[in-house]
């Protein structure tokens, strides 16, 4: 008799143990279910400061907040889990204040301790190889504690854009503040940071290497404090769907919320079997301008992409409207400049164009050519040789989207014609963004590292100054200068770009220094712009309505980005 | 040669009247022709499909355009003429069987890819039967120590699934040749053919007329290759054409799952290209089913030989 009682007694502990590890069923209507594009090869860690897929499966979207978030839509930098900030004159000294109430989801006050403890963690330690550390270590010379609200940043050198920059989502991601009480300690390049823990409206509840699921944590400190009402959906799920057909189908189906991009084709067919399917536009082309425009990247050190000529006789070949009407269908337009066609940017586009550095839509092969044979190649056939030695190269693509694979095989295609042995090596996402990049091990390679300006020109010509070349083999600070491109030339283009780094947003003279130093790029072409990036990201009204688009404009909609902590607090439940 | 048509003849007894008289005109007919096995119809149709691809290979590069196959040649997402796309554009001689998402013309893609899937599963298995044929009558014939490592090699790599080994091979290398691919598969299909043939020789090398080419001093090499082989051809070339299935399927395999060459257009490659896109959910069917369809004749076309070359070496599965 005890036998059995203690049996069962046990037996009942252990089925709440296992009930209560398992997470509470949320019904299907009070969850959002987003697409993820990749693999998370280690859903155990959350330390973000290291490669690796740890942000943007959902953490940076609703369990990390940023400081401020950039609105696309208006330009204003809007705080978040600040609540302003303040610059000196020069602009190098910077005063953060913090918004009071906030609290880690453990009940800790969030405070400027914390944000001290996690800048100076960048600060001292060289392994936390994040873009945003690099960044904060390449800029801030100390940081100190004025109050328990109040930080202040003091910069190596003027930086009329660090806020920006640094802490208001401008691209992709912002420097998140981690809480000192758990990382106190730690040595920061190998905690995993598992059971993460944040300020954001949503709590960790599991993960593995194909999804991440987040629960709303109602004591969120954002509804106590009367800054935000509590997020509509319970539960937040990031689900890796794998490729397109997979994303349509569930789409149709009403078993995913907000589906990563798609081909025009494939759109227009799942709205015809699900017409609430809704994308930015209404109508063609649908698709929403993406700040990162695409470009050829080159290894500046490998022969024969070593010669200036032969960059530019590849830059020749490049047709911009074959890759815009047969990878595209239409959805985007060619590149001029190597920066976003936004409004915002035109002034520097049209000094660029101006100057005579714009680039062109179709190709000019014939020119290529010439440029190959002054370099002393001779066409045999399909191919240019030189000592028996086959004119080829290999262009490393990114797998996970079509996208990428079409708009290489374009270009393979362009190569091909003109005499050039070009093959497309297809290698899986996190290889390509963890080892092919970075360390510059590739020929060319398709990406968007000149990504970075929005409304100024600094942000993406800082990235190919000399201060960032390092030698192949080694990784490059931030996905900064992956070409590795050095010389008398990129020397003169760092010394402008430097120039312009320092002087104020809106001074007049900037769009004549970026023609100045454009002539470098143009003449050296360390990267080849294509064309502008347009993301069709198809959302369900199925069960949630506020996604945003071109009417409801309150943010851009790239949903893998920090900022879309303000998709979710706009979602409504369709009753 | 002589045994099997005495073994035919035999066949013909069983099912005939001994004094011919129960046996129609068509069926004398349908007799005489089984005087010669290799006139087996199931194995001429086989051939013909087969020869069918292949000349079509020929002949639509001398008739059609095939520089066609490559990405931008057309505007994609073309019908097949007398067809509509999802957006009502009507399909034009011009491709007749349309195109696909990156405007390459099936037609084209159908006269380079088939071909040249036919070629991987052809030299793949060449290459493993004739590693097969070596070692199983070595194995078989000189047998001992030699044996012993041979039948424990094909037996150990019998275990290992190709799949996952060319899967992990190709990711690695990424971009690999038509010819290397064959390579690498042929490295996975000499073993059931060794075995077989090891165990046929075991058997047949303590027969009558091996005994007598021995005791007249033949070489091992004589016996074996002289004496023994032709008596194995039916079935080796029924090993063989079941290895070119093999082979075929596991390097569709490895194209659907978009490994194996990148610009050289093969079978498998389209329907990957066709699954990646979205060619489902868009009804772009002739990008998906086009490639599926030829994969299915060419393998109906093995399907037929295999099944003749069974009645060419087994009599008792030939009927009038």
């Amino acid at each position: 008799m005890r036998l059995t009682k203690a049996v069962l007694l046990s037996s009942a502990l252990a089925l709440t143990a296992v009930s209560g590890a398992m997470a509470q069923n949320v019904a299907r209507e009070d969850t959002v279910i987003f697409d993820l594009d990749r693999t998370i090869s280690d859903p155990e860690n959350f330390n973000w400061f290291t490669p690796g897929t740890k942000r943007m499966h959902g953490a940076h979207q609703t369990m990390w907040e940023p400081l401020f978030i950039l609105n696309y839509g208006s330009g204003e930098v809007e705080p978040w889990l600040a609540t302003g900030f303040e610059a000196n004159e020069a602009n190098d000294v910077f005063t953060i204040s913090l918004r009071d109430g906030v609290a880690w989801s453990d009940g800790e006050a969030f405070n400027a301790d914390d944000v001290l403890f996690t800048v100076e963690m960048a600060l001292g330690n060289e392994e936390l190889s994040s873009r945003e550390a690099a960044t904060i270590r390449a800029q801030v010379a100390s940081v100190t504690k004025i109050d328990d609200l109040t930080v202040e940043f003091t910069l190596n050198a003027p930086n009329p854009r660090f806020i920006v920059e640094n802490f208001g989502v401008r691209i992709f991601g912002s420097f998140l503040i981690m809480p000192e009480h758990v990382w106190a300690g730690q040595d920061p390049a190998t905690f995993t940071f598992f059971p993460p823990i944040g300020t954001g409206p949503y709590t960790y509840t599991s993960s593995a290497t194909n999804r991440a699921i987040w629960d709303r944590n109602d004591d969120w400190w954002g509804a106590q404090t009367g800054f935000m009402d509590l997020p509509a959906p319970q539960r937040v799920v990031f689900l890796e769907t794998g490729g397109e057909e997979s994303r349509a189908q569930l789409m149709v189906t009403n078993q995913l919320d907000a589906a990563q991009n798609v081909t025009i084709g494939t759109f227009e067919a799942m709205q015809a079997q699900n017409p609430a399917v809704i994308a930015w536009y209404e109508d063609y082309p649908f698709a929403a301008a993406d700040p990162c425009a695409r470009q050829l990247e080159i290894n500046t050190t490998v022969a024969p992409w070593d010669s200036a000529e032969m960059r530019r006789a590849v830059a020749h070949i490049i047709d911009r409207s074959q890759i815009v009407n047969v990878a595209y269908e239409g959805t985007t337009t060619a590149s001029t400049t190597m920066f976003a066609d936004y409004g915002s940017m035109a002034p520097f586009v049209d000094a660029i164009v101006e100057a005579g550095y714009g680039l062109p839509e179709r190709a000019d092969v014939d020119a290529a050519q010439a440029l190959i044979e002054g370099e002393g190649w001779t066409r045999n056939g399909d191919y240019y040789e030189k000592d028996g030695e086959r004119l080829a190269v290999e262009i490393h693509v990114n797998s996970a989207s079509t996208e990428y694979t079409r708009t290489i095989d374009v270009i393979v295609e362009q190569l091909q014609r003109a005499g050039i042995d070009a093959r497309s090596v297809p290698v899986e996402n996190g290889v390509f963004w963890g080892e092919v990049l970075p360390f510059g091990a590739y020929e060319m390679s398709y990406s968007w590292l000149s990504c970075g300006s929005v409304n100024e020109p600094w942000a993406s010509m800082g990235r190919y100054t000399v201060a960032d070349v390092v030698p192949v083999g080694e990784r490059s600070p931030g996905f900064n200068n992956t070409s590795r491109w050095d010389g008398a030339g990129a020397e003169a283009y760092s010394a402008i770009v430097d120039d312009i780094g320092n002087r104020a947003l809106g001074d007049p003279e900037i769009p004549a220094l970026v023609a100045e130093a454009y002539q470098y790029l143009d003449a050296e072409v360390p990267f080849i712009p294509l064309v502008q990036a347009a993301k069709l990201l198809p959302f369900n009204e199925t069960y949630w309505t506020g996604w945003p688009t071109n009417e409801n404009y309150y943010n851009h909609p790239f949903f893998w980005w920090n900022h879309t902590h303000q998709i979710i607090h706009n979602l409504e439940k369709v009753e | 040669m002589t045994d099997q048509q005495s073994q035919a003849h035999a066949g013909e007894a069983q099912t005939a009247q001994a004094d011919m008289s129960g046996v129609t005109e068509k069926q004398m007919r349908r007799m005489r022709r089984f005087d010669n096995p290799w006139r087996n119809p199931k194995l001429m149709w086989g051939v013909g499909i087969l020869l069918g691809i292949v000349a079509m290979g020929i002949l639509g590069r001398i008739f059609w355009d095939p520089d066609l196959v490559f990405v931008g040649s057309a505007m994609p997402r073309q019908a097949p003429y007398g067809f509509e796309n999802l957006r009502g554009q009507e399909g034009l001689l011009a491709h007749p069987l349309g195109t696909d998402g990156s405007g390459r013309d099936m037609l084209a893609a159908i006269i380079i890819g088939a071909p040249n899937s036919l070629f991987v599963g052809l030299l793949a298995s060449l290459v493993g039967m004739s590693v097969g044929i070596v070692l199983g009558f070595t194995a078989g014939f000189v047998r001992g120590r030699t044996d012993d490592v041979i039948r424990v090699l094909s037996d150990v790599m019998i275990t290992i699934p190709p799949l996952l080994i060319l899967v992990v091979f190709q990711a690695a290398y990424g971009d690999v040749t038509l010819t290397m691919m064959a390579l690498l598969i042929a490295c996975f299909v000499w073993q059931s053919p060794t075995r077989l043939i090891r165990a046929q020789v075991l058997s047949m090398r303590e027969s009558g007329y091996v005994q007598m080419a021995r005791l007249s001093g033949a070489s091992t090499s004589h016996i074996m290759f002289r004496e023994m082989l032709p008596n194995l051809v039916p079935y080796l070339f029924g090993s063989f054409i079941a290895n070119v299935t093999t082979s075929i399927v596991t390097a569709v395999g490895l194209e659907v799952l978009g490994l194996g060459p990148q610009r050289i257009p093969t079978l498998g490659r389209t329907i990957y290209e066709a699954i990646n896109a979205g060619a489902l959910i868009q009804n772009l069917w002739w990008w998906w089913g086009l490639p599926t369809l030829l994969l299915a004749v060419m393998f109906i076309g093995l399907l037929l030989i295999n099944l003749g070359l069974d009645e060419v070496s087994n009599p008792r599965l030939r009927k009038l």
